[in-house]
């Protein structure tokens, strides 16, 4: 019986990674993912920031690097059981495994944004959200946007650092989203004027700043520094969206052919009902509590129960990676009994 | 005094040091959700009186707790409580202006 | 008949004496002080009702109905209505058949306050007589309904959920005290009765026990004793009466004719406000029904505990929940003596004295008049800007059939003036509802529509339009609707229906928005809808409940409307929508939302 079967749940670019690096470490990963292709929501992404890579390039190469794991697509785990030394996993799909450890890779799902009806996702026809906007730079066809728009606006926060919304914590990726994107819909309509509004722009890790730079410098993007509260419509069938410029302290108003709203990170739905079957703890933020957020983030509080990614906060794409190297390597030290 | 015909107008710097906080401790005693205050004006951006009388609970909170007057801009709120309902903070924005109304009477 | 003693008078009736010149005085006097509270032209309207003959027998029939026979209570929960009109109307009947008595048989005395209620002892009767045997057979027959209402009134103490009643309110002291005494009162008098029995006569109560006690008690000075113990639980029930739950009793005879001539709270002590205060019989019924008690803090901020804070003078306590409550209305909606626990509330708030007070004056109102000569005017308020699918929904359905509309406020608007009131900042809301007349007016609209039920309230009661016609849109499109203006195709996904607290106990609109959903969709009732519907927690009424204290009642409203198995939730308020979406399992939409998706193209 094989003894270094890993259960990887979830094979988005943090599952991918961190079987990838198993595999390298002589375990032997077995990939569920829930959908029918992996990577995740990076293989619906178009460009990657800050390199503005083509995220097909990044999955596909993940991808190439898993090949030797087991991989099972449009399958969940039906349920885990922890024993003396291991797991037995039920899959959705009948197949029984026993497994030596789990790896939770569930990620994150974005924020309904039609859950903050006062900026009208789904009410009016101009209103896309980020990851839309993602699909439609990947060639995806999309009727909200319109041919030629002359004005186009950016809410940021949208389900993030809102307590009505029921998400309290930054999302911390959107900003720099926001800016990428910005760009992005300069270089496609150079004569629109692009608007960003912000409660404080977050942009923190290598090469961001040079992005807002950037942007305010050699594309023009104006960014507003007023959290938009009402968007209504005009006869016209633009948005019309209401702000303070909290800087000037003035009321703002602002006619847009089209408004992108940069929904937050929240945990996925079925993540904690995946922690309950191994009694992995659900932290105040709902995303999944790590043993501690300095040395063990990659550990739970239960032995042989590890994260990597998202599960456990919102996360760029290279710091989801070298969390996925890292749990690789929780999990052989785990495995050998080094801990 | 001799009239120049001109004034000097007082420094528009605020001595944080000196500020005289007494009216926005008392509020916060009653609606302690001042504090959590971020300023993002969504408060202001959605209110129905701030075209009236310049009415921003922003600045409200933020002014106050730089001890200056904010007792003009309150003379039009219509306590529809839209500013409540946007707060992303979840403050009592509604109660806060009340609060602040009452206030005003007992100190100042 | 013979009288027993000539002098017709024994220290035994001393305490029941003092008891009642008490509480007669109490009542006396506070019934004066009461109608000087009030003002002038409301003491006026009071006076005169009492002596219009149609008011008149109205109060006669009110205080019948409710203060003896206890009707309400009766629909609400048959077993407490059982046992309070037990108690209430057989001692109503034996007080009227004791002077009934007195009447007959020795009329000299009848201008004695204690003959009626100890005859027994001082007169010596013959059940042979028709007459005597019949009123003996009925004094006997409303003692043992009393004594049933008091043996269910202690289990009732002792085990409340068996009526029904999960929780209820714990007695002060006083109240204590008073239930015993009142308790005691009864089978007292049995014990007095059966006492005397073979001296004064009795029936098929007292006539037993006479014989069981004279098997082993001979002495007929036992008997003195029982009287005394009787006339004294009779003198200290009195005596603690004013101060206790039980003043409910005199105060709801005084309430009934006030509400009969019209008056309303004026002043949140003073006057009426006071009788309804008084009135309280502290049942503690609001507390179920409290959106705010499931959560075990929130228990004393329901309208009984105001009541008592009210009577104790602890002003704090007062001001903590005046400010807290939603205004939901539900409390009211329950109340068996209809105290009008938001109402009391507000007035409370209105007491309040502000250093800054809003002024409306500068707003000129011209440049917010929209052309609309002879049209349809769309007033959706400020909430509504937050919800903008409504606003959408109810412009697509005026458009789909026909309608020649503005939309009043679609760029700005003023707001209608409800939140200042119920704030209690009646002067302020006042000035805003002049400036919207002004606007409507000078817009020459006939109809004003609107969809937000809070809007609704006020402009349909405080609002003086002349000319132009205030409905809300569900009303309005049902016209529609019978018009073969609009049509439906019916879906097959099932709402469950939530009256938004404005609309339904506010408005009294329950039923049209319930045909149109059934016309557009599936409809299923939720089990606590209509009157007794539960607020969604998000109420503006409330000044001082925060965001994140409303979250469990919205949570608990919401757990009722799945009980209903729908697929999804249907309201008729912005409010509602906004506060339901953030907590729902299920979709949330509002009415006009469903409409608008159902409708089908008419030939038009």
């Amino acid at each position: 019986m094989d003894n270094r079967k890993i259960l990887v749940i979830g094979g988005g670019v943090a599952g991918l990674e961190a079987s990838k690096q198993l595999l390298r470490l002589g375990l032997h990963p077995v990939i569920v993912e829930r959908s029918e292709r992996l990577g995740g929501h990076v293989a619906g992404w178009y460009k990657l920031f800050p390199d503005m890579r083509p995220a097909s390039d990044v999955v596909n190469q993940l991808v190439e690097g898993v090949k030797g794991a087991t991989v099972y697509l449009n399958t969940r785990v039906a349920y885990m059981n922890r024993l003396k030394d291991g797991f037995s996993v039920m899959l959705g799909n009948g197949t029984g495994l026993h497994c030596r450890a789990v790896l939770i890779t569930t990620g994150f799902r974005l924020f309904e944004a039609a859950r903050k009806e006062e900026y009208g996702y789904g009410v009016y026809d101009r209103v896309i959200t980020n990851s839309d906007l993602e699909a439609w730079f990947g060639g995806e066809a999309d009727g909200r946007i319109p041919d030629n728009p002359r004005t186009v606006a950016f809410v940021h926060c949208v389900g993030s650092r809102d307590l009505k919304a029921g998400n309290q914590q930054c999302s911390k990726v959107c900003c720099m989203t926001a800016v990428k994107q910005a760009i992005e819909m300069k270089e496609k309509f150079p004569d629109a004027e692009i608007w960003c509004f912000y409660m404080d722009l977050r942009l923190f890790g290598k090469k961001y700043e040079d992005f807002y730079i950037n942007a305010q410098q050699q594309y023009g993007v104006h960014f507003v520094r007023g959290r938009v509260s009402e968007v209504s419509e005009d006869i016209a069938g633009r948005v019309v969206l209401k702000a303070e410029d909290t800087l000037t302290g003035h009321p703002v108003k602002l006619s847009a052919d089209l408004l992108v709203l940069m929904s937050g990170m929240l945990c996925n739905r079925d993540t904690e009902s995946l922690a309950a079957m191994v009694r992995a703890e659900v932290d105040s933020d709902g995303f999944l509590r790590s043993r501690d957020n300095i040395c063990n983030v990659n550990e739970s509080n239960r032995p042989g129960v590890f994260f990597a990614g998202a599960c456990t906060g919102a996360k760029t794409v290279p710091e989801t990676l070298a969390e996925a190297r890292a749990a690789a390597l929780a999990v052989y030290n785990y495995m050998s009994g080094n801990d | 005094m001799i009239d120049f015909g001109f004034s000097l107008s007082k420094s528009s710097s605020i001595k944080l040091d000196e500020v005289d906080l007494s009216l926005y401790r008392r509020l916060e005693e009653v609606e302690p959700g001042v504090r959590i205050c971020m300023g993002c004006g969504s408060c202001s951006a959605t209110c129905n009186a701030s075209k009236w009388s310049g009415m921003s609970v922003r600045k409200v909170i933020l002014d106050l707790q730089r001890g200056r007057d904010m007792k003009e801009m309150l003379s039009c709120c219509m306590l529809c409580g839209k500013c409540s309902m946007v707060c992303p903070r979840g403050i009592n924005t509604r109660h806060l202006i009340l609060s602040l109304c009452r206030l005003y009477e007992s100190g100042k | 008949m013979r009288e027993r003693f000539a002098s017709g008078f024994d220290p035994f009736v001393l305490p029941f004496l003092i008891g009642m010149v008490f509480v007669l005085g109490y009542c006396a006097v506070g019934i004066l002080r009461i109608l000087r509270q009030l003002p002038r032209e409301d003491r006026k309207r009071f006076l005169v009702s009492l002596v219009t003959p149609s008011t008149a027998l109205a109060n006669i029939r009110d205080i019948f109905l409710n203060c003896l026979i206890h009707v309400k209570l009766w629909k609400r929960n048959k077993l407490l209505g059982f046992m309070h009109s037990s108690i209430a109307f057989g001692w109503f009947m034996i007080i009227l058949l004791g002077h009934l008595e007195v009447f007959i048989y020795c009329p000299e005395r009848i201008h004695l306050f204690y003959y009626p209620i100890f005859f027994n002892y001082f007169v010596a009767e013959n059940e042979s007589t028709i007459g005597g045997a019949l009123l003996f057979f009925l004094m006997d027959f409303f003692l043992l309904l009393i004594l049933t209402g008091i043996v269910l009134a202690m289990v009732k103490r002792a085990r409340s959920r068996l009526f029904g009643m999960r929780r209820t309110t714990r007695p002060s002291f006083l109240d204590t005290i008073g239930l015993y005494s009142l308790w005691a009162i009864f089978p007292l008098r049995l014990l007095a009765e059966s006492f005397t029995a073979h001296i004064s006569g009795g029936s098929f109560l007292t006539v037993p026990a006479n014989w069981v006690f004279r098997q082993f008690l001979g002495n007929d000075l036992n008997m003195l004793p029982t009287w005394w113990a009787y006339s004294i639980a009779l003198g200290v029930f009195m005596t603690v009466l004013p101060f206790t739950r039980y003043m409910h009793i005199p105060a709801e005879m005084m309430l009934i004719p006030m509400r009969n001539a019209g008056l309303r709270i004026r002043h949140a002590r003073r006057g009426f406000a006071k009788v309804e205060v008084l009135s309280c019989p502290g049942c503690g019924v609001c507390i179920d029904a409290c959106p705010m008690s499931v959560k075990k803090a929130n228990i004393k901020d329901c309208t009984v505990y105001l009541n008592r804070q009210i009577r104790r003078g602890n002003e704090k306590r007062i001001e903590e929940i005046s400010d807290k409550c939603l205004l939901c209305g539900k409390c009211e909606a329950v109340c068996q003596v209809g105290v009008e626990g938001p109402r009391l509330r507000v007035a409370q708030r209105a007491m309040r004295r502000y250093a800054i007070n809003q002024d409306f004056s500068a707003i000129d109102t011209s440049s917010l008049v929209p052309e609309a000569a002879g049209k349809v005017l769309y007033f959706a308020g400020c909430m509504t800007k937050l919800t903008p699918s409504i606003g959408k929904a109810v412009c697509s359905l005026m458009r789909k059939a026909g309608v020649d509309f503005v939309w009043m406020d679609e760029e700005e608007g003023l707001c209608c003036g409800r939140p200042l009131l119920t704030a209690g900042r009646f002067a302020q809301a006042k000035e805003l509802v002049r400036k919207n007349e002004e606007i409507i007016l000078a817009s020459g609209a006939r109809t004003l529509v609107l969809s937000c039920p809070i809007c609704y309230k006020i402009f349909s009661e405080h609002y003086r339009l002349p000319g132009v016609r205030v409905v809300h849109y569900a009303r309005f499109f049902e016209e529609l609707v019978a018009q073969g203006r609009l049509q439906f195709e019916k879906s097959d996904i099932f709402y469950v229906y939530h009256d938004p607290c404005e609309l339904g106990r506010g408005c009294g609109i329950y039923d049209e928005p319930r045909r149109l959903l059934g016309a557009a969709a599936g409809i299923t009732e939720a089990p606590a809808s209509r009157e007794e519907s539960i607020c969604c927690g998000g109420s503006l009424g409330s000044l001082t409940l925060g965001f994140s204290q409303r979250e469990e009642m919205t949570k608990a409203a919401l757990r009722k409307l799945y009980e209903s198995k729908a697929d999804a939730i249907a309201t008729a308020c912005p409010l509602c929508l906004a506060t339901f979406s953030r907590y729902s399992e299920r979709p949330v939409r509002d009415l006009a939302q469903i409409l608008d998706a159902r409708t089908k193209q008419t030939a038009r």
